[in-house]
């Protein structure tokens, strides 16, 4: 036990930690200006000196720890004589123009002079002059205001990993500065805004349009954008989202953000957004009521289900909607319509690659905690750039590097390069021998642990040598058995796995040998997931084969269960998945479609072909907060309220259940209350009055949300499976597929570019993403782009199969050899429309690895 | 670019160090040999070979006198005009550079031969005044001393 005195009062504490905190504990509070709770120590701004006794000089509370019997002063007339000499330094070069600086009323600086004087200064001298810098999209950087506290320098370089941000020069010149002295070129995260605590950074969104205390109100709210699920702070003034803040503190992302959740907003308040229901007459979308609307999309499906069945009737649910819109949308469909053919993006990977994992190790085995990663000794990344897709989990990794664990990777992972990964990187098509090479030189090392017999049999007969492993990644054999040995030293690795992988030709079975790996290091599972809501969607039941609560279709208990809740008979028979109702489409067997928040004719691959099969839909309803591609094909558009219009609840990847809030109002419904009255309109027994009755009944008749209520969730600790342990643990036989195995025939290969800036059908309307990063380009390696004979900003044919598009280069010393990277993020540039694609047989995902490409220079 | 030389040069230099932010200073002061000044794509190659993040590198170069950050002429002349040298006509000297050699402190000689950087100080006081040129030492200056010393440096 330590013994502190602090302003007279004796504080006992437990173990030894900084006189600031010390006093923090006890409620006192010391002036700091460097210090923050999120960031290193620095002790550079002096303010929060104080006396301690039997010490020569004042002391910095930041970084002094105590001692047994030290006996502190705060606040005496000599502190306070510095404290006022450090401010009146500080302004020395300080403008003084509160008056027009957004930060004025949360700025730290303004509160010190406050309190301690030194408003007028002693020096005469003139003031530096610095412009402004507007040259960035995003953020002004104002450096007569910066105090040099290097808050965001440490932010940027020691939280963020991005290091982007460096102090320039010495002394009185010194100044903070992105590299090009101009443009951030950063991963825009914007968490140097939080930190800041003058006005030198700031966002530009919303400039000079709020004061801080004008901001009416503050919700708290789940991020629209990743399936990490971050708590972010939406602040309004005049029912606008003025400002997006994160919170130190919640679970996920204690009070960092990225670039999507921070600026990513404005789509709310774009002018595009769809005000009053459209309906198909004569051809052209015309402006129509709800009530028209809303009778005819009943009258419509009642006559298509009464004539065609109603499994002629297919639905599409939506990631981005929340779990009490996918529950409506599902028992709409299964009860009103009485078809299992429901389905999601899901289906693009993360659902099919997590029933592939859970089934070998239990249900909820990918549930694991996104801060644990930082507490790894070991993370092995494969499929993709988890610092881009999922870019707060990505930190976590980031943070485990810091405390010095090892990171692999399997491929180039651009956000990862600074922090010393172990690379393997699998010449095309050869990844798959690379990860059987890791698996046999694993078990072999290690031997087989015996608890799990099923996939021990499926593993024995895999005998790659590390010599072919080796080859297949162009590395010698001891760096390959360096990256073997890390994994098998591990104490408590992760192995986090992206789209990449899942969507690759035989990618079960390489999902197989990653799960193999992970049985073998006794290691946990993260799998990346793009949009906020696809585990809760899952949950929800919006899957051709589950029910709510993941609850398989094929018992006939569960049906029961379900058939008892809902008074209905549900059909056994399995619904179709996306893909088949694509083909279904194309047969013309399907005859009317409901898509609710889903773009499927931009974001599932070989985007033209999914347009054509939709067209040929007798009926399609398309419920969006945009005229969407989807929706430009649709019989009926029906307007729905954005993520900050509504209430409901999101399930992270995790499967931590948070609450979604409303922020700001707008007319119109929730996506749920607009299926509710399609279904009264129907016959069927809709009454909810609110999201929350929807969401009793989910917890109702759920098991995995039982007896879950708002209140319960509002504490933030919603999250299941509980305790860590798997909700079932049914081994059942895994089955595989290899598949025939691909020869790189083609110059080029297509890959999917997933930015961090972007997300598809939201992001592209949200003007500061769109600014950041504004239009498609087509990536190449360097050795690539000098044998092609193009530079930056040369535009290229790009070419497959089925399609083509022009797109400036840009060269990109991340990108693999012999891959054109492209996104699938803008209008009429989507990657997807060049994209063929097969679908694996065993997780249902489209294979989309096998494009080859041609490219050619286009002379202008 | 780095020379493979210089390239190779810097891989010592790194291994000589705990860690590669150590090797920095080292580092910089090669590049700057190899570019002639510390210019974004001098910072670049440094960065690239080290992996320490380019802000950072520049953070640190912009921090030394030492490291130049814009293009120099062959010869760098460095004069003190603190006190001592002051005292004993550093300041003329200036003047003399200026007149004879088209010399502004901070400047670059028209025919780009010299650049002029004014110094605080390099411990000659009791000889004032002094300077250097590149890495060669004089003391005991004259405007007639300057203008043999310079003589030697094309």
């Amino acid at each position: 036990m330590i013994k502190v005195t602090i302003n007279g009062k004796e504080i006992e504490l437990e173990k030894a930690v900084t006189v600031l905190e010390a006093a923090k504990s006890a409620g006192i509070k010391i002036p700091t200006l460097c210090w923050h709770q999120q960031l290193e120590k620095y002790g550079g701004c002096r303010l929060c000196l104080v006396e301690v006794e039997k010490m020569p000089r004042l002391q910095t509370a930041c970084t002094l720890m105590v001692t047994d019997g030290m006996v502190v002063r705060t606040e005496t007339e000599a502190i306070a004589n510095v404290r006022r000499s450090v401010l009146e330094f500080l302004l020395i070069n300080h403008p003084l123009d509160c008056p027009y600086c957004d930060k004025a009323g949360e700025c730290e600086l303004q509160d010190l002079v406050e309190k301690y004087g030194a408003r007028a200064g002693r020096f005469t001298e003139e003031k530096r002059k610095v412009p402004e810098s507007l040259e960035d999209p995003v953020l002004v950087r104002n450096m007569e205001r910066c105090v040099v506290c290097t808050r965001c320098v440490r932010m940027c370089e020691g939280v963020q990993g991005a290091a982007a941000l460096g102090v320039i020069s010495r002394g009185g010149h010194s100044h903070i500065e992105p590299f090009s002295g101009g443009k951030f070129e950063c991963e825009y995260c914007g968490n140097c805004v939080s930190v800041c605590p003058v006005g030198a950074i700031m966002s530009r969104l919303h400039r000079h349009s709020y004061r801080p205390w004008q901001l009416v109100s503050e919700t708290e709210t789940i991020c629209p954008y990743c399936g990490v699920g971050c708590t972010l702070v939406a602040q309004v003034r005049d029912d606008v989202i003025k400002r997006v803040v994160p919170r130190i503190g919640t679970p996920v992302n204690n009070g960092l953000l990225c670039s999507r959740g921070r600026f990513g907003y404005e789509f709310v308040g774009s002018k595009e957004r769809l005000t009053s229901p459209l309906i198909r007459k004569n051809g052209v979308l015309e402006e129509s009521t709800w009530e028209e609307a809303i009778s005819l999309v009943a009258k419509k499906l009642g006559e298509i289900k009464a004539k065609h069945g109603s499994d002629s009737i297919a639905g599409i649910a939506s990631p981005r909607c929340t779990n009490e819109d996918n529950y409506v949308f599902q028992k709409f469909m299964r009860v009103t319509i009485g078809t299992n053919n429901i389905d999601s993006t899901a289906r693009t990977g993360y659902a099919g690659a997590q029933a592939f994992i859970e089934n070998i190790f239990g249900q909820g085995s990918t549930a694991n905690l996104i801060p644990g990663l930082a507490n790894s000794d070991v993370v092995l990344v494969a499929g993709g750039d988890p610092t881009a897709v999922n870019p707060i989990l990505g930190l976590q990794i980031r943070a485990c590097a810091r405390r010095a664990g090892s990171i692999l990777t399997i491929g180039h992972v651009k956000g990862l390069r600074h922090y010393s990964p172990v690379e393997l990187r699998p010449a095309l098509f050869r990844e798959t021998l690379a990860l059987e090479g890791i698996v046999s030189a694993l078990r072999n090392k290690k031997g087989l642990p015996g608890s799990n017999q099923i996939l021990e049999a499926k593993l024995k007969d895999i005998n790659t040598t590390p010599q072919e492993a080796a080859g297949a990644c162009g590395v010698a054999e001891k760096d390959f058995a360096v990256f073997v040995d890390r994994l098998s030293g591990a104490a408590t690795p992760a192995i986090v796995i992206g789209k990449e992988i899942v969507q690759s030709s035989g990618g079960n079975y390489k999902l197989f040998l990653l799960a193999a790996i992970n049985y073998l290091v006794n290691g946990r599972i993260y799998l990346l997931s793009e949009r906020a809501n696809e585990q809760g969607l899952l949950d929800m039941g919006c899957a051709p084969d589950l029910l709510p609560g993941y609850r398989p279709l094929a018992y006939a208990e569960f049906r029961k269960r379900y058939e008892t809740a809902w008074k209905t008979a549900i059909p056994e028979r399995p619904g179709l998945s996306i893909f088949g109702m694509i083909d279904a489409a194309k047969q013309g067997s399907l005859k009317a479609m409901y898509v609710m928040g889903e773009n499927p004719v931009y974001n599932l691959p070989n985007s033209r072909d999914v347009e054509a099969a939709l067209q040929k839909v007798d009926f399609l309803v398309v419920q969006d907060i945009f005229l969407t591609e989807t929706a430009k094909l649709a019989d009926v558009v029906l307007p729905a309220l954005s993520w900050s219009e509504k209430s409901g609840t999101f399930t992270n990847m995790e499967r931590r259940i948070q609450r979604v809030r409303k922020a700001v109002s707008r007319e119109g419904m929730e996506d749920w209350r607009i299926i509710a009255e399609v279904a009264r309109n129907m016959a069927s027994k809709f009454h909810y009055t609110g999201a929350e009755e929807v969401f009793a009944e989910i917890s109702k008749v759920s098991p995995l949300y039982r007896d879950l209520a708002y209140e319960e969730i509002e504490k933030g600790q919603s999250i299941y499976p509980y305790k860590g342990e798997p909700l079932r643990s049914t081994v059942e036989e895994i089955s595989v597929d290899k598949g025939a195995g691909v020869v790189a025939a083609s110059r080029f290969y297509l890959r999917l570019e997933r930015p961090l800036f972007h997300s598809g059908t939201l992001s592209r309307k949200a003007a500061a993403l769109v600014n950041i990063y504004s239009g498609a380009l087509a990536r190449l390696s360097t050795a690539d782009a000098a044998s092609l004979g193009v530079k930056d900003g040369d535009v290229v044919r790009v070419s497959t199969k089925i399609g083509s598009l022009e797109l400036p280069v840009a060269v990109d010393g991340a990108v693999e050899q012999s891959v054109v990277m492209l996104t699938n993020n803008f209008e009429g540039k989507g990657a997807f429309c060049l994209a063929e694609y097969a679908v694996d047989p065993v997780t249902g995902a489209p294979v989309i690895d096998c494009n080859a490409v041609m490219i050619e220079k286009v002379e202008r | 670019m780095f020379s493979e030389t210089a390239k190779k040069e810097l891989e010592e230099i790194r291994l000589k160090y705990p860690n590669a932010r150590a090797a920095l200073l080292p580092a910089l002061y090669l590049a700057q040999r190899e570019f002639g000044w510390l210019s974004p794509e001098a910072y670049e190659a440094v960065s690239g070979i080290l992996g320490v993040p380019k802000a950072i590198a520049r953070g640190v170069g912009t921090f030394y006198a030492m490291y130049k950050h814009k293009p120099m002429g062959r010869n760098i002349v460095q004069l003190c005009t603190n006190v001592s040298c002051m005292i004993l006509g550093a300041e003329r000297l200036v003047d003399f550079l200026k007149n004879k050699y088209g010399l502004e402190p901070g400047g670059t000689s028209p025919d780009g031969r010299f650049s002029l950087v004014i110094m605080e100080c390099i411990g000659a006081c009791g000889t004032a005044p002094a300077m250097l040129v590149n890495d060669d030492f004089f003391e005991n200056l004259t405007e007639k001393y300057i203008e043999e010393i310079l003589e030697k440096y094309k």
